[in-house]
């Protein structure tokens, strides 16, 4: 269960459109390493994590996401609401205008709508948690990439806290590798599966 | 910046300081000296949590409470341009 607070995690207050940036942040809106996709797949693999640390972790660094996703759409919204039509035409924005307006949905900077198969919930503590660190490492190369593109001091202080956040993330979901192992048979790490061999009836 | 607004700034800050503090913890639930910090910046956040309550209408769901009006679909929301400044 949540409990919604009517403000966003980090402020975002975007003074002037811009339909080619809104088009590439949109990817962490609904592409394959945004929050959206990250936020489904820790909430989604905490219900067979047997670690009440990891369980934890998992249940949190998910919540955080909704409220990243929540930054990213307000992002898209704020680069998009003022556009006019020759801006909409100018700046590539057609192809997206003519399908959702200036609606926000979830779509990688391809155009591909989002997909669950960006991400993995595999069902073994020690292979998720590696698909974790990697995700924010992904997350953290995209927000790297879209500063490439950004000059906007507005647009970039919020991005730059989305990116900072992905480097705290690796760094919870490292500590809790740590964790799982201190659990695991030190003299071989696969001996078992501790999601499905040990379970208690 | 109005009042709203940095009242707003300073609870995202305090929140803020909160969040990391309990991810911290998740991972390191024995840490004393985090435990302490979690607590001081806890009892700041929820008077800063009052005040804008008084002020300002509902922050969270839960804080809604019964009065002349139902503030809480009251513009601005989150994502709204406007929302720090409360216009």
């Amino acid at each position: 269960m949540w409990s919604y607070d009517k403000r966003l995690q980090y402020p975002v207050k975007i003074k002037n459109p811009n339909a080619a940036l809104a088009k590439l942040i949109i990817t962490q809106y609904g592409g394959p390493d945004g929050e959206i996709g990250a936020s489904l797949r820790y909430l989604s693999q905490r219900y067979s994590m047997p670690y009440e640390e990891v369980k934890a972790i998992l249940n949190d660094i998910g919540t955080e996401e909704l409220a990243h996703f929540e930054m990213v759409g307000a992002i898209v919204h704020q680069l998009t609401k003022n556009l006019t039509m020759e801006e909409i035409k100018n700046q590539g924005f057609s192809d997206y205008f003519v399908d959702h307006t200036i609606g926000v949905y979830p779509v990688a900077a391809s155009g591909v709508p989002f997909s669950a198969a960006a991400l993995a919930s595999k069902g073994d503590a020690i292979t998720d948690i590696h698909e974790d660190m990697a995700a924010e490492q992904k997350a953290r190369t995209t927000y790297d990439n879209i500063l490439r593109f950004a000059d906007d001091p507005d647009v970039r202080d919020p991005i730059k806290f989305l990116r900072q956040r992905e480097v705290v993330h690796y760094q919870r979901f490292g500590e809790a590798l740590r964790i799982i192992t201190d659990n695991l048979d030190s003299r071989n790490f696969y001996a078992f599966n501790p999601e499905f061999d040990n379970r208690k009836r | 910046m109005n009042e709203r607004e940095r009242l707003l700034r300073r609870i995202a800050e305090v929140g803020f300081a909160m969040f990391e503090l309990h991810l911290f913890l998740d991972t390191h639930p024995y840490d004393r000296a985090a435990l302490q910090m979690f607590d001081s910046y806890q009892r700041e956040e929820e008077a800063l949590r009052l005040e804008f309550n008084s002020k300002y209408g509902p922050l969270n769901t839960m804080d809604v409470s019964q009065s002349n009006m139902w503030q809480w679909v009251k513009d601005p929301w989150p994502w709204d341009y406007s929302f720090e400044e409360g216009l």
